[in-house]
This record gives structure tokens, C-alpha cells and sequence, in this order.
């Protein structure tokens, strides 16, 4: 168990620069996920912080001790790859050894490691079997077996749950969550998926173009999201955001006033602003804005409604079986408190 | 079947059967002539009136003038056969490995260099060849033809493995970094193993190449107990009564072994040499 520090990582690929300086602290026994779009550099750091590519500058600690010069196998982590990367020709069970081996540790205590890690997992049965025998699930727990045989001060995951399919990711998720609850290790994960990130997250950073947007503990950046990126970016379905401009303590968009709660009055009037509400916020009321009905999509616990106010669409989250259809009209009445105010030209939070 | 996969059918026939007697018959005519007496080896006929093993038997008694080094001329033969496979094999991995695995500094330099060396055709290399073992004093040595066809097998053979070792997945190699693999372990532990069915096919390459050359052996070894089978054979032509029949008995021992090992290892050769022609 041990903290890692990143303080103004920058790494370049020849002379496309992709990190921006990033500092980042990461508590002992915390579950960091860095989320962001691909390409927004959050692999090139998990792959820094793990010695698989070098850094162009800047330094990155674990434990309180600087590790730019340390090879891989002396950072003393442990690494889930998408792709598993399990060595095929070796059974479940020399897989999970294997680190061990290496480490020329005694036959009986590698037995026992590999045992005990096998009953977290349930891979008792399979221990004898090839990884081209079993499913992808399985793979992936041989593949977290791994990391945890070696008992390592850090776990670093890069996307583990890409390759399974929309239920098995979901169990995966909350076995991940449920094994970190158990050993309390230290873990970076990375990922596209902000639905996973908000599940299994004590803390978000949410990436982008090589910076860090924002770094919160999920319902943090949920209900306070620092800026545009961050507000589009978590949630789904996303927030529902245009453009207006402030009049008179309401914001005035798509031809009619939005109600907004300002933190800090006045200098605002006529301001351009970006206009944001999630779709949960606009359940349809018995007065306020006109919107006419697009599509209804019924998933039994709510009812998720694509409305037009003028020509602009939005999304309404309604929670219940709703009676409406295609073409009716409906009012929005959305709650100030759940407004979001962000500067048009700057995106930053208002 | 219908008319159309009939035609189609046909088709292929037309062009297997020229084929498979434009291989066979030659090799009828080796068989045919070592089951000959002397005096019935060019009647003429497409079996012999009297078929006969006493070829076979002379061959191995060494009964004959151009046979009396048979046994150790064959045992040049596979002892240079092997020696250059596995020398080979052992250059082409670790320099496979360095270049695609390790992506040592300039490696694709090295290969390709390797590579250009086919511009030039083997039979223009063999007078340098024959002037530098000389300087060396390898003259007469078995040596000098394993260096040789390790020289002549090597570019090919690296090309081969580094197509190979390419398709491996990146991640394993990272995956065992991480478990704590030194190099040397990654190299033994998870590469090898991996390998294997690209490393039987180039060592079967190498060992095959040895096995039929002729060229270089006749210029490079020319003691009868240094040359291998090849160039023994060749010896049979220098007379003006040279007898066929046991020297078409001899060809017949001598083409058995590649055959053999072409067939017992037939499911790696199409696999090995192929991979990373074409993505798959």
C-alpha cells in the first residue's frame, strides 16, 4: 500500500506534446479513475506511473519515493491490461505465478499465493486450464489474479473492462470495486466509460487534451462540474446545454426565461452564457416553458423524453411511465438550483 | 455436384495432373533405375523384368569404387545439415528478438542490410567465400560449408522470425516487464515458447539448404572423407562408364531424409514460412 504523486508530468511523442504538466496526488489505499475521450492522454500517464513509457518531464513518486529511473519490475506495481495479456502458453495457474517465479520465490509459498488469490476470484477450477479455454470474464480474472498474487503496492488497470460485453462489465465492475473493499490497495484506473468511472471512483480526474479538467469525488463533478468539458462529459444521458444570456436574475434561451440561481450577483447582466440542466432536472410541471414532444423512450423505472423548445432539442429524464406521446405539448419547469451557469467564451463555471 | 463445380473441378484437374507428373516422373526414373540391373537401366522399359534390392546392398557394403566413403560421406552431410540449422536458428532468434522485441538501435539498419546481401546472387559469392575460409585456413573443414550456408540461410531466416515475432502480442512482453522479467527471461520464458512452430520451420529451412547444396561443398571441401553425399554423387559423373544404377540408388537414400522431415513436419513448414506475409 503506498501513495503515488505525479507533480508536472509532460511527455511528448517526438514533438507532439500530449501531456501538459499534470500533478496529481493519490491518496494511500484510494481508487483513482483518470476518465477522458481517447486520446486525452489518460493511458500515456497510467503507462508513465507503470515504466512503460519514459517521462519527458516532471517526476512521479510511489510511497514518497521518485521512481523515474526505476524499471518496471522495481516500482512494485501490478498491471491489468485491456487486452489481459496472459501468457498463452502457460496454464491459470503458472500465470498467476508467474511474478513469483521470477522472484525465485519457494515452490510451496508461490502454491499458497496463487491459492489464496484463486478463492477471491473463483478461479479454483480452472487453474489448470489454458487462457484459450476460458471465456472473458474468466481471462480477466486470471489476469487480475496476476496482480494480486504479487501483493503490490500499487494496481493500475488500463481499461480492463473494454473487451467484455455490457453484462458481464457490469458484474466485473462491482467485482473490482468489491476487491479493492477488500484489499484496500492502491488503484489507478483508467477509462473511456464515465459510468464506470462514477461506480467504482473514491475520486475522478477528468481528462482532456493532456490536462486534467477537473478532480473530485464522483457526485462532486456530477453536481458542481468545474466547466463545459466536465459537464458534458459525466452523466448520461448528458446535460442538455445552449446558449443565452442573463437578463434580470433568469437566464434568457430559446425564446423564453430560464430560471438560474447566481453565486454571485450582479456584473452578470447581459452576460452570454452557456446554459446547462440535466435531463432529471427538466421533469415536465403544470406551468413554465413550452416544449413539444420529439420521441419517447420508455425504460420502465423512468421515461427519458426528446422535447423541442423552438428548434433546439432536448433531452427529459422523467422518473415513472409517462402517458404522453409524440406531438403533445408539455411544460418545463426547471429547478434554479439545478442550473449550471458557464461563461460562453470561457466554458469555466459561473 | 453440378455442372458448373464439374467444370470447375475439371479445370483444376487439368492443371494438377501435368503438374504432379512433371514432379513424379523424374523421380520414377530415380526409382526405376535403382531397381535396374546395369545392363537393363536403359532398356527402355517402365519396369524392370527382373526388379532388384542388390543396388541397395552394394550401396551399403560401400561395394563399389565411387561408394568406398559412403557411410562418412552421409554423415557429412547431416552433420552439416544440423550444425548449420541450429547455428542458424540460434543467430536468426536473437537477432529477431533484439530487432522486433527489444527494438534495439538500428536494428531495421542490420536487417535490411541482411537482406541486400540476396542482390547478389550466391554462386558470385562463392569465390570471395572460397578466398576468405582459405585465410582462415578452414579449407577441407566441415566448418567452412556450415559457415557458409549459415552465411547464405541467415538474412532470410531473421526476416522470417522478425515477421513473426512482430505478430506476438506487445502487451505480453510489457505484462512480463511489469511481472519482473529481465530481458534474458522474457527472451526464454514467454518468446520461445511462443515461437516455436516459426523456429521449427526455419531450422527445417536451414537444415534443407545445408542438406542439398552442392555448389559450395564442391569448392570448399574436396578430401573424399570431408565432402558430404552431394558432391560424392557428382563424383560418379567423372568416369565414361559411370554406373546409374547405383548412383540413382545413392540419389534415392540421399533425397529420403528431407522428405521425411518435410512430412513429419509439414503442419509448421506452410504455418512458419508464410507468417506475417500476409495479416491474418
Amino acid at each position: 500500500m503506498a501513495s503515488v504523486s505525479f507533480s508536472q508530468i509532460q511527455k511528448s511523442f517526438g514533438k507532439t506534446p500530449v501531456l501538459h504538466g499534470i500533478s496529481l496526488d493519490i491518496a494511500d489505499g484510494e481508487f483513482m479513475v483518470l476518465v477522458g475521450p481517447s486520446g486525452c492522454g489518460k493511458s500515456t500517464l497510467l503507462r508513465m506511473l507503470a515504466g512503460l513509457e519514459d517521462i519527458t518531464a516532471g517526476s512521479i513518486a510511489i510511497d514518497g519515493r521518485v521512481v523515474n529511473e526505476l524499471d518496471s519490475k522495481d516500482r512494485d506495481i501490478a498491471m491489468v491490461f485491456q487486452s489481459y495479456a496472459l501468457y498463452p502458453h502457460m496454464t491459470v495457474r503458472e500465470n498467476m505465478g508467474f511474478s513469483l517465479r521470477l522472484r525465485e520465490e519457494k515452490r510451496n509459498l508461490i502454491e499458497e499465493r496463487v491459492a489464496a488469490a484463486a478463492k477471491i476470484l473463483n478461479l479454483g477450477p480452472y487453474l489448470d486450464r489454458y487462457p484459450r479455454e476460458l471465456s472473458g470474464g474468466q481471462r480477466q480474472r486470471v489476469a487480475m489474479g496476476r496482480a494480486i498474487v504479487r501483493d503490490p503496492k500499487v494496481f493500475l488497470f488500463d481499461e480492463p473492462l473494454s473487451n467484455l460485453d455490457a453484462k458481464l462489465r457490469v458484474a466485473m465492475r462491482s467485482e473490482i470495486k468489491a476487491l479493492h473493499q477488500r484489499l484496500k490497495t492502491t488503484t489507478v484506473y483508467v477509462t473511456h466509460d464515465q459510468v464506470e468511472a462514477m461506480t467504482m471512483a473514491d475520486r475522478i480526474a477528468v481528462m482532456n487534451e493532456g490536462r486534467i479538467e477537473q478532480l473530485g469525488r464522483p457526485l462532486e463533478l456530477y453536481d458542481r462540474p468545474a466547466n463545459l468539458f466536465v459537464a458534458q462529459f459525466i452523466g448520461s444521458p448528458a446535460m442538455n446545454v445552449f446558449d443565452g444570456a442573463v437578463k434580470g436574475g433568469a437566464v434568457e434561451a430559446l425564446g423564453a426565461r430560464w430560471p438560474a440561481s447566481f453565486s454571485k450577483s450582479g456584473g452578470l447582466e447581459g452576460q452570454r452564457v452557456k446554459y446547462g440542466v440535466r435531463p432529471e432536472h427538466l421533469e415536465p410541471a403544470s406551468s413554465g416553458i413550452a416544449a413539444e414532444i420529439v420521441v419517447v423512450e420508455p425504460m420502465g423505472a423512468e421515461t427519458e423524453l426528446v422535447v423541442k423548445v423552438g428548434d433546439t432539442s432536448l433531452i427529459v429524464m422523467t422518473r415513472g411511465r409517462s402517458t404522453a406521446g409524440p406531438g403533445d405539448r408539455i411544460f418545463l419547469a426547471p429547478d434554479p438550483a439545478h442550473a449550471h451557469l458557464f461563461d460562453a467564451a470561457s466554458g469555466l463555471r459561473i | 455436384m453440378t455442372s458448373r463445380k464439374l467444370l470447375s473441378e475439371a479445370k483444376l484437374w487439368l492443371v494438377a495432373i501435368p503438374v504432379l507428373l512433371w514432379t513424379l516422373i523424374p523421380i520414377y526414373h530415380i526409382f526405376l533405375f535403382s531397381i535396374s540391373t546395369k545392363d537393363s537401366a536403359f532398356s527402355g522399359r517402365l519396369w524392370p523384368k527382373q526388379p532388384t534390392l542388390h543396388n541397395f546392398v552394394t550401396v551399403f557394403n560401400q561395394d563399389h569404387f565411387y561408394l568406398h566413403h559412403f557411410w562418412s560421406q552421409i554423415w557429412n552431410s547431416l552433420w552439416i545439415a544440423v550444425a548449420t540449422g541450429v547455428i542458424t536458428l540460434a543467430i536468426a532468434t536473437c537477432a529477431a528478438f533484439a530487432i522486433s522485441r527489444l527494438k534495439v538501435r538500428g536494428g531495421r539498419t542490420v536487417m535490411n542490410a541482411a537482406l541486400f546481401t540476396y542482390f547478389i546472387p550466391a554462386a558470385f559469392l562463392a569465390v570471395p567465400m572460397y578466398k576468405a575460409m582459405g585465410t582462415y585456413g578452414l579449407l577441407n573443414s566441415r566448418w567452412s560449408l556450415v559457415l557458409a550456408m549459415v552465411t547464405i540461410a541467415s538474412p532470410y531466416a531473421i526476416w522470417v522470425l522478425k515477421q513473426a515475432s512482430d505478430k506476438l502480442p506487445w502487451e505480453l512482453d510489457e505484462a512480463a516487464r511489469i511481472d519482473g522479467a529481465t530481458p534474458a527471461q522474457l527472451f526464454r520464458l514467454v518468446y520461445l515458447p511462443l515461437m516455436v512452430p516459426s523456429l521449427v520451420a526455419i531450422f527445417t529451412y536451414a537444415l534443407l539448404l545445408a542438406w542439398n547444396e552442392y555448389l559450395y561443398a564442391f569448392l570448399l571441401l574436396s578430401h573424399e572423407n570431408t565432402i558430404p553425399l552431394a558432391v560424392g554423387l557428382g563424383h560418379f559423373l567423372s568416369s565414361d562408364d559411370s554406373p546409374w544404377e547405383l548412383l540413382m540408388a545413392t540419389a534415392l537414400i540421399y533425397g529420403l531424409p528431407p522428405a521425411a522431415i518435410y512430412y513429419a513436419f509439414r503442419r509448421y513448414m506452410v504455418g512458419g514460412l508464410t507468417s506475417g506475409a500476409v495479416k491474418s
